[in-house]
């Protein structure tokens, strides 16, 4: 009980804080010698410190079981097991916000501890900003989703929290998806205070640089995390549903993409000053967006588990307060960027870099586009349509052919000089093997539409175009390396994958057999077992291939009372050929089992290759450090 | 540069002859793919087990036996259900600007790394 009032109070002080440092700030520009100043980091570090009071306490809450609190009454459960006990925390709305709360205040206070080396008065700007977000934040939470509102009197059982969030990828998926999304506003502080005061330049890309690196790896990690989630729990064996919420979630890390590519050029060449604020800020409001459409409910989306349309029109508003300063800022300083028009050669990096951001910004586009355009239809003209995979397929690989050959040739260019390509045969021998390659693919496998030919031909070449840049001998960037062979590797499994997977539907009965390809599928025999929070249901399959050698599987339906749900667990054989998935389902009113067995070649690749990406940001984080 | 274009050239040839799709299983799968399970929450009737989708698949699958092609499957039932049951937006007068914008905004940006870096002067 006590807990819920020292968390309204820490947030309360939070709020006091934050206004005294927005002022401070403030005040400190123009009085450069103020007393307030030398103690910014302490302040900073107290405003941290209680938001964490806060959310421990909650976290604390949900451990205890007090459903005093109205936040766990409504997302927890006294048999749940402690591990989602804890991570039910963040597995609700106020929850969550308290989560992204605490990451923004941790962003400030590292972020002020860690830039000593840029100008003060930018800093001072830069923090002035992040109150303001965090502000607006702070109200948000007090007024419309407090985690900390009082029941009384006291239940005795709280609703518990919705069984496919119980399982520990889902656990930490948001913490690191949120660390992505959070950190990108020191990005988009940074940018506006740089912008104030004329500071964008090459400086200050190496600077923001690594908060570059560090938003984009969370995010990258976060997405990789939430699609495996996916795959196993949701999931009929796919990995990526075209789903508003995943949409929504990759703009951001598109447009962060495009800014690590951009950064690079600001820092090397002194070009695109303004292009890289205004991706800053369109990055940071993407976030904010994927925020509001998430939380209003507006989108019709499988992960939409809670939603309240008050909500969504305060960050609304806000997302449009944000995007309103920001687009008046840009106006206002406008003539402070320095002006340099260096030319461009068509054979350099730079330009190949600017070729990518045209690009992924056309990705982007396509997703942004693909995803609010039904809503925008049905609020004019009240028709409904739903835009799905088929479109985002049809609109992104014809241009993703362009670009993976810029991708490969792209890093082999040297900065500013029209250059010539020092090793062209061997990029036309690749090019040659890619497609040799590919016929063989084609014969093996004949009912390949044409785009996907084309694409399965430029993803092998990037693939060993990168190999062969692995065994360069002079300067290596490993950072790109791995990333741009992660993402071969990511773009040739899907490829694979949905060329060569192959898979069986049928009803069954215990004792039933049928045949797939050269195996023998057979049920044999169906288990109930009681578990802490739910009922279970195993059914054992034995599959026989031609050369006898036998395999089990055991996938799952869980019964689980708190909310009444019924999930299925797939039962997932994994190796480094292929992913075998089988899944049962209920059929109601009958006494057989809905079955789904499906192999799914090089599906542990794709894991691999995004964990393959992300270690290039990796890479590049210590590599800064060691500076 | 002449070898690339012929080699773009023989790519093209090669993956225009490709094979007939014939197998009945993958056709249905693609069918369900892109039709909306209207009672579940942005699933496909090929990811969803509700009652809905799977008396869905067996109209599909009766639809295939019947002989009936895919478009005429996807037209049946968006006069069934409307077009919010089709995942593959179609393109008509309401939907145009959902198909070109992103064209539209991939051609501006073009044209505007064209005349911001002079790449056409140059050459």
């Amino acid at each position: 009980m006590i807990l819920n009032y020292i968390g309204n109070f820490a947030l309360f002080f939070c709020l006091i804080l934050s206004s005294i440092i927005f002022f401070t700030s403030i005040s400190s520009l123009n009085n450069k010698n103020s007393f307030f100043k030398r103690n910014l980091n302490e302040l900073l570090f107290f405003k941290f410190f209680f938001t964490f009071l806060s959310f421990f306490s909650l976290v604390i809450l949900f451990i205890n079981s007090e459903f005093s609190n109205e936040t766990v009454l409504n997302n927890s459960h006294i048999s749940k097991p402690l591990f989602y006990k804890i991570s039910g925390t963040w597995g609700n709305h106020e929850g969550s916000l308290l989560l992204w709360l605490l990451i923004l205040t941790f962003c400030a206070f590292f972020y002020f501890l860690k830039s000593k080396n840029r100008p003060l008065d930018e800093r001072l700007l830069t923090v002035m900003f992040q109150e303001l977000i965090i502000i607006g934040f702070l109200f948000f939470l007090l007024k419309a989703s407090n985690p900390f509102n009082i029941i009384f009197p006291v239940p005795n059982e709280g609703m518990g929290l919705n069984p496919i969030l119980q399982d520990p990828l889902l656990a930490i998926h948001p913490p690191i998806l949120y660390l992505g999304y959070v950190s990108t506003s020191i990005v988009f502080s940074s940018s506006l205070a740089g912008l104030m005061r004329g500071n964008i330049n090459n400086f200050w890309a190496k600077h923001i640089k690594s908060w570059v690196y560090i938003s984009w790896t969370f995010l990258t990690l976060g997405i990789l995390l939430g699609s495996i989630w996916a795959y196993y729990e949701l999931g009929w064996g796919g990995f990526w549903f075209w789903d508003p919420v995943e949409n929504i979630s990759l703009m951001p890390w598109l447009s962060l993409t495009a800014l690590l590519h951009c950064i690079l050029v600001l820092e090397k060449r002194s070009i695109l000053h303004s292009w890289t604020v205004i991706l800053s800020i369109i990055t940071f409001t993407l976030g904010i967006c994927g925020t509001f459409l998430v939380r209003s409910g507006i989108l019709n989306s499988i992960h939409t588990f809670a939603n309240d349309p008050e909500r969504g029109l305060y960050i609304l508003f806000f997302l449009f307060f944000l995007i309103f300063l920001s687009i008046l800022i840009y106006f206002i300083y406008e003539d402070k960027f320095e002006t340099n028009n260096k030319n461009l050669n068509f054979y350099s990096k730079d330009f190949s870099i600017i070729l990518n951001n045209w690009f992924v910004m056309y990705f982007l586009s396509v997703i942004l586009i693909g995803t609010i355009y039904p809503i925008f239809l049905e609020v004019l003209s009240n028709e409904k349509i739903s835009v799905g995979p088929p479109f985002f397929n049809k609109l992104i690989i014809p241009f993703l052919i362009p670009f993976l050959i810029f991708m490969s040739i792209g890093p082999n260019l040297k900065w500013i000089k029209n250059n010539k390509l020092s090793n062209k045969l061997n990029l036309i021998f690749i090019f040659i093997l890619s497609i040799v390659i590919t016929i063989f693919v084609y014969r093996f496998y004949s009912s390949v539409a044409l785009n996907i030919t084309i694409l399965l031909a430029v993803s092998f070449y990037l693939f060993f175009v990168t190999i062969k840049d692995f065994a360069k001998k002079n300067y290596k960037n490993y950072s790109q390396m791995f990333s741009h062979f992660g993402f071969s590797l990511l773009v040739l499994s899907i490829l694979m994958n949905s060329i060569f997977s192959n898979e069986v539907t049928s009803n069954m009965q215990v004792g039933d057999e049928i045949k797939f390809l050269d195996k023998n599928i057979k049920l044999q025999r169906l288990e109930n077992t009681k578990e802490a929070n739910f009922l279970k249901l195993i059914a054992h399959f034995k599959i026989e291939d031609k050369d006898k050698i036998e395999l089990l599987f055991k996938p799952e339906i869980r019964i689980y009372d708190k909310p009444e749900t019924i999930t299925s667990e797939a039962a997932i054989k994994t190796d480094i050929f292929r992913d075998r998935f089988l899944v049962i389902n209920l059929v109601k009113e009958n006494d057989y089992l809905n079955v789904r067995y499906q192999e799914k070649p090089f599906m542990i690749w794709i894991w691999i290759s995004a964990i393959f990406i992300s270690l290039g940001g990796i890479i590049n984080i210590f590599k800064k450090n060691e500076k | 540069m002449k070898i690339k274009i012929i080699l773009l050239v023989i790519l093209v040839l090669i993956s225009f002859s490709k094979g007939s799709f014939s197998n009945e299983l993958k056709l249905e799968n693609k069918i369900n793919k892109n039709l909306r399970c209207l009672i579940c929450q942005g699933q496909s009737i090929y990811d969803s087990q509700s009652d809905f989708a799977e008396s869905m698949k067996l109209v599909v699958k009766q639809k295939i036996k019947a002989g009936m092609s895919e478009e005429d499957i996807y037209s049946f039932f968006k006069i069934q259900y409307g077009e919010w049951i089709l995942y593959d937006p179609q393109f008509n007068i309401k939907n145009f600007a959902l198909w070109l914008l992103p064209i539209v905004i991939f051609l501006a940006g073009g044209i505007i790394i064209i005349v911001k870096f002079g790449v056409l002067k140059k050459r």
